[in-house]
């Protein structure tokens, strides 16, 4: 990796102005920034600590909500009684990412900006075409293995998989994201690649994310988080579904649904269309398989990703029938 | 001639006092500098667990984390749990008894997670020791003897 | 039957061979105070870090150093344009060509990822820096990414491995019942969790190489003709080992380079290869496919197999990964006919990897065989019983033994085989569907000449000293057995030196050939030291049990004394200290007596002197019946592996404990080249571009469930001086068949093709 300096921020706030230089970086976790340093994809001049910052690591959970502090590591907030009670899907999408040593490093903030696993934006030495790397070189994984490639939210210049399992559950659940200043909702602080694969979230330069806000709802309480993997853990999803749901006092109409997908899309992918088929719907095993297949809506395959057209929405609908108790 | 930084880092109840580049690892600090081999690289990037060791008490791999950032922190490696006597951890004497390793490169890893995993209460079943336990690769495959040893030192403690 | 239950160790016969102990070495390992080759306190070292080709055909036009050669820190880079000045080694069997140069970083790049450039640098972290400014112009030619491509055509037969008997194709013909399949295995990697890499240092016209290495004298040897420098002045220093499983037997292109700049440098340096490079750098096991048919008569009689076979290598070297090595051996068949080819591709020269030519194979035939039997509507271990073959087809001969049979019947006892429903799709839980499987295997006994050294020290301490390698399979533990019960001493009073060339020779730790190879010379040596000591002891006017008649001496629990307790009793240090000798030395070999010192160095250093399973007048194998539950969800395609039991024939067992954890280790592989494992080609450049551990999968520990092993072996004093047949390599064989006939018997879809992931089966 490029030689850096290195600075401790003894401030938000001077963190947030050392950012604002091009060239800085802010170190947190490490598990993304160091990673990507050696693969030569990223190169700060200077990556600013922000770990000893205090203040930020909290997680606090009432009746409104949780407000988790950006450098809150996963697997503190995997393990909070309170998330787990409340928001079971947020902890279990924590507990089934990376590995118990990366949880106890990687931040909440960070986890939220990690990058896609594509292989060719991992590799620059060898295959130099990446538009999210270098803007108008060119995608390598186009026409290349494409197995772990996202079917939904794809444009003609990147095809790369949002890698994450939080936001997924996050995403579903209507959190939002905050940036000092301001305040976004998870759903639009991700991007599509559209054209600008390279900008992969609404982050300005000199911008942090300072916490997480996640809205309690009676979805998130009955909620959980499917994740599908070719290895039993230590993997990134093949895809993954965070689901919540209540229903009307019947116990069998639905409510209020919440459905979201990881592994297959550019971006965290909330499931609106399924949502909308089934609210107002008896649950049962056909009216989810008929509403999981619209998961998929204008998913487009590029060859050996094609499985996860198929595979995503008996996804969906597993989480579904296990939220609805008809599991 | 690039830059470096002085650190002085708490390893294992000892100071340790370097002057490195600012991008050195844990990993390579221990190893390279600090003649502290027991911490072992097995694939640099995240994806083995070989290089775990505590800060703080936490498990967490060495490989992805600058040594400038745990300067403040208190860091255990493999040379560090076992007794001033000599006397194994219980979890060290559970691997030998168990036969809890073969070619002993990601042993190191595999105790400092074992240790950690049983004070963090993730030790409760056979289930659940093999779910966190699988951030460490053993290519061995002494995985059923690593559960053993670990379910053995978990009741124990 | 005999099944082992892990318990407490402390009993007496842990320290005499075939008994229980724990791993000698076991205390430095958890304690990190065991060293690996990279971990050798060495003063002034530089750093290289090397670069890989990016285009897989085509030669280096040019090399732009420049701004590697100012960054900081660098000093040296080495370009094709370097000539160093190397010959080329001799090859596994020990025929060099004479007075070839050797380029470790050829002008001709063959494949993509071949190491082109290094760069030599203060720290490895400049050295990385520099490497990345290192600008490498090419001359592209047209490659080949694969053998499914038509431009590698069809590849060339290997004629030493066709073989057949009887009129296969006619009896296939007339048989009433046939089957084919053509069954594929992909790319596969060792993943060893310590990476390649290696210190070196000269001082003067020696050098001094840690490096990990599954063969100390071997891989000496070759430094020694690529250097022009005697076999004498190089000592490959490798104790301990992170694992090798067939990557670590032959010093490769990164040992020269380092070495080169070492000795250009005047200083010495440590070359790590990344984890990636260890994906690209060296070979794995080859690409393979093979068709195999099947002819029966109705009631399950096999009446001829045809196989044929073809295996990728690389465009400068034929690696044969052999898919018909268990085919001809597995099964009574009076009609047989194989034959391999390799097809040359733009890859590294592919490897041994464990069970090599005898794994794919097995995925072949075991694979064939159960579609035999649901086409017969026969219980797959009934047709497996019903064409047990009672001799070796392909020799002619005998078995030395072979106990399949014992295998098969106690495996399926223990598994509850009995209780199978036959239909695919039958056995459920839920979403899961549940499968049976079986799957067997072999792997042949290979022994190679070893030497070994006994030294009986003043102190009472007993020495065993050997060149060989201990990488986790043993050695440590069972030649301190095995010297402890030649001098009745507890384990704890020996001593155990390997990994060094400059200590005996041995046989290379692979081909499942060191146990037994090496502890005949350590027996050999033992027995002869002990023999001399007891000539001491009985003639000796220092020794108080010279005048006590005897005409010779017992051994045990720590003490010498004379037969029936008719005189008095010593210890090792007070027989020494009586005798007034500071040491006893005795060095043995499995060689034939007069053995010129030509021969010594060439039954160390190459694989000339190593003797095949059918050289003598049996055939002798290892051979094992894996028994796999697998979990399909019906939805999702996942499998997971819920219950193995695998029984095993490898004769005696030097130390249960310690094979358990071999046996357990090769089905764990073979879980992971079942379900996992496939290095993937990107077919436009060549690239491996799952080169890491994050997408290349190994089983993780919740891959795994509890694996239950079984010893049916009666020792085997035809295969090995002490009984043992080998042991490390035939675990893995046979079990991804298992899994894939399980996969079948779940879900009624025959994948013929490795890995079994998900999208195969939705």
């Amino acid at each position: 990796m490029r030689d850096f300096s290195y600075l401790r921020a003894s401030s938000a706030d001077e963190a947030r102005q050392a950012a604002t230089q091009a060239g800085i970086m802010l170190l947190a976790g490490g598990t993304t920034l160091l990673d990507l340093a050696k693969c030569g994809v990223m190169e700060p001049e200077t990556v600013v600590d922000i770990t000893h910052l205090s203040g930020l690591g909290g997680i606090e959970v009432d009746e409104n909500g949780a407000r988790i502090g950006a450098l809150a590591k996963m697997g503190q907030v995997a393990d909070h009684a309170g998330i787990r009670a409340a928001f079971p899907a947020v902890s279990e999408s924590l507990s089934l990412a990376a590995s118990a040593q990366l949880r106890n490093m990687a931040t909440i903030g960070g986890n939220l900006l990690q990058r896609t696993r594509c292989s060719y934006f991992r590799e620059p030495d060898v295959f130099p075409a990446c538009h999210k790397r270098n803007p108008g070189s060119g995608c390598s994984a186009l026409g290349g293995v494409t197995r772990n490639h996202a079917v939904l939210g794809t444009s003609d210049t990147c095809i790369a998989s949002y890698p994450g399992d939080l936001a997924i559950a996050l995403v579903a659940f209507d959190a939002k994201v905050e940036l000092g200043g301001r305040t976004v909702p998870v759903d639009d602080f991700f991007l599509l690649p559209g054209n600008t694969p390279e900008r992969e979230t609404v982050l300005e330069r000199g911008e942090m994310i300072t916490a997480i806000t996640v809205p309690a709802s009676a979805a998130a309480k009955n909620s959980t988080y499917l994740k599908v993997r070719d290895r039993q853990s230590y993997e990134f999803a093949a895809a993954s579904a965070a689901v919540g749901l209540e229903f009307e006092a019947d116990g069998r109409t639905v409510r209020d649904i919440r459905v979201a997908l990881g592994g297959v899309a550019t971006k965290p992918w909330r499931a609106r269309g399924v949502e909308q088929a089934l609210i107002g719907k008896v649950l049962n095993a056909e009216t989810i398989e008929t509403a999981s297949r619209l998961a998929m809506e204008g998913a487009v395959s590029h060859g050996a990703n094609h499985y996860k057209i198929e595979l995503a929405p008996r996804v969906v609908a597993r989480a579904i029938l296990k939220v609805g108790g008809l599991a | 001639m690039t830059r470096t930084i002085h650190l002085s880092l708490d390893i294992n109840g000892r100071r340790h006092d370097l002057d490195i580049e600012p991008r050195v690892t844990l990993l390579d600090a221990l190893r390279e500098h600090l003649a502290l081999t027991g911490t072992k690289k097995g694939c640099d990037q995240g994806q083995c667990g070989a290089c775990t060791c505590h800060v703080d008490g936490s498990r967490v791999l060495s490989c992805l984390t600058l040594a400038a950032q745990v300067e403040g922190r208190q860091i255990t490696t493999i040379e560090g749990i076992a007794a001033e006597n000599g006397e194994l951890h219980p979890v060290q004497a559970a691997f030998v008894e168990h036969d809890a390793f073969q070619c002993g490169y990601c042993t190191p890893g595999q105790i400092m997670s074992a240790v950690a995993c049983i004070r963090e209460g993730h030790a409760g079943s056979d289930e659940e020791i093999r779910e966190y336990m699988s951030g460490n690769l053993c290519r061995c495959g002494a995985y059923n003897s690593i559960v053993a040893a670990v379910r053995e030192a978990a009741e124990m403690a | 039957m005999t099944i082992m239950e892990p318990r407490k160790h402390g009993d007496a016969s842990d320290g005499t061979v075939g008994g229980r102990q724990t791993r000698f070495e076991g205390n430095l390992k958890v304690t990190g105070g065991a060293t690996y080759a990279l971990e050798y306190p060495v003063e002034g070292l530089a750093y290289a870090i090397l670069v890989q080709s990016t285009v897989a055909a085509g030669r280096v036009v040019k090399v732009d150093t420049g701004k590697a050669l100012a960054a900081p820190g660098v000093l040296m880079v080495l370009t094709p344009d370097d000539d160093m000045g190397l010959l080329v080694a001799s090859d596994w069997g020990g025929n060099r060509p004479e007075n070839q140069p050797y380029y470790p970083l050829p002008k001709q790049v063959q494949y993509n990822g071949q190491s082109v450039v290094a760069v030599v640098a203060e720290s490895r972290e400049q050295a990385i820096e520099a490497a990345k400014l290192i600008c490498i112009t090419y001359e592209r030619t047209a490659h080949v990414a694969s053998f499914d491509d038509p431009a590698a055509g069809e590849g060339k037969v290997m004629d030493n491995l066709t073989s057949g008997w009887g009129d296969a194709e006619a009896a296939l013909a007339a048989a009433p019942v046939r089957i084919e399949g053509e069954y594929r295995t992909p790319r596969e990697y060792h993943v060893a969790m310590e990476p390649h890499g290696l210190t070196v240092k000269w001082d003067g016209d020696q050098i001094t190489v840690w490096e990990p290495s599954q063969w100390s004298h071997g891989m000496a040897r070759s430094y020694s003709e690529w250097f022009g420098i005697p076999y004498e002045n190089v000592r490959l220093i490798s104790p301990f080992i992170g694992g090798g499983f067939g990557s670590k037997g032959a010093a490769l292109a990164h040992g020269a380079v380092a070495a080169f700049a070492a000795r250009k440098l005047g200083r010495p340096v440590k070359l790590a290869l990344t984890r990636p490079q260890n994906f690209i750098n060296y070979g794995g096991r080859a690409a393979t496919r093979q068709k195999i048919a099947l002819g029966a008569t109705e009631d399950g009689i096999l009446q001829a197999i045809v196989h044929r076979g073809a295996s990728e290598t690389s465009t400068y070297a034929d690696w044969p990964e052999q898919t018909g090595a268990a085919t001809p051996i597995l099964y009574k068949v009076e009609n047989f006919s194989s034959q391999h080819r390799v097809v040359p591709v733009n890859t590294v020269t592919p490897g041994a990897l464990r069970g090599p030519g005898k794994n794919p194979s097995a995925f072949g035939i075991e694979n064939a065989i159960e579609e035999l039997a649901y086409k017969l509507g026969m219980d797959p271990l009934e047709l497996r019983l019903k064409n047990y073959a009672d001799r070796d087809y392909q020799s002619g001969k005998p078995w030395s033994t072979r106990r399949l049979r014992e295998a098969l019947t106690e495996g399926a006892e223990a598994f509850g085989w009995s209780k199978r429903s036959h239909e695919p799709r039958s056995m459920r839980d839920g979403r899961q569907l549940i499968g049976w499987g079986i799957g067997c295997g072999t792997f042949p006994v290979i022994q190679a000449p070893s030497e070994a050294m006994i030294r009986i020290l003043g102190n009472g301490r007993v020495e065993v000293v050997s060149g060989a390698i201990d990488m986790g399979q043993g050695t440590y533990t069972i030649l301190a057995q095995t010297a402890a019960e030649v001098f009745g001493i507890p384990v704890d009073q020996v001593e155990v030196h390997l990994g060094d060339s400059r200590l005996p020779g041995s046989a290379i730790a692979g081909g499942s050939m060191l146990a037994g190879s090496i502890l005949g010379a350590v027996h050999k040596a033992a027995t002869a030291a002990r023999d001399e000591l007891i000539g001491l002891a009985l003639s000796d006017e220092k020794s108080p049990l010279r005048d006590t008649g005897a005409n010779t001496l017992t051994f045990g629990g720590g003490r010498i004394a004379v037969p029936r307790d008719q005189g008095p009793s010593l210890t090792l240090p007070e027989l020494m200290a009586a005798l007034g000798r500071d040491e006893i030395e005795v060095r043995r070999n499995t060689l034939p007596d007069g053995a010129t010192p030509q021969e010594h160095h060439q039954a160390w250093t190459t694989m000339a002197k190593v003797q095949g399973p059918t050289m003598g007048e049996y055939s002798m194998h290892s051979w094992c019946a894996h028994f796999a539950e697998v979990r399909v969800d019906e939805d999702f395609g996942t499998v997971r592996v819920s219950r193995i039991v695998s029984a095993f024939d490898c004769g005696r067992l030097y130390n249960p404990r310690l094979v358990e954890s071999q046996w357990r280790g090769g089905i764990i592989m073979g879980i992971g080249q079942a379900l996992l494992e496939e290095g993937l080609v990107d077919l436009r450049n060549g690239r491996t571009v799952n080169n890491n551990m994050g997408d290349y999968l190994v089983p993780t520990n919740a891959d795994v469930p509890d694996i239950q092993v079984i010893s049916v072996g009666v020792p085997d004093y035809g295969a090995s001086a002490l009984g043992g047949k080998g042991v490390g390599e035939v675990g893995i064989v046979g079990v991804a068949p298992a899994i894939a006939n399980a996969v079948f018997h779940a879900t009624g879809k025959r994948v013929r093709d490795l890995p079994i992931t998900l999208e195969k089966l939705i």
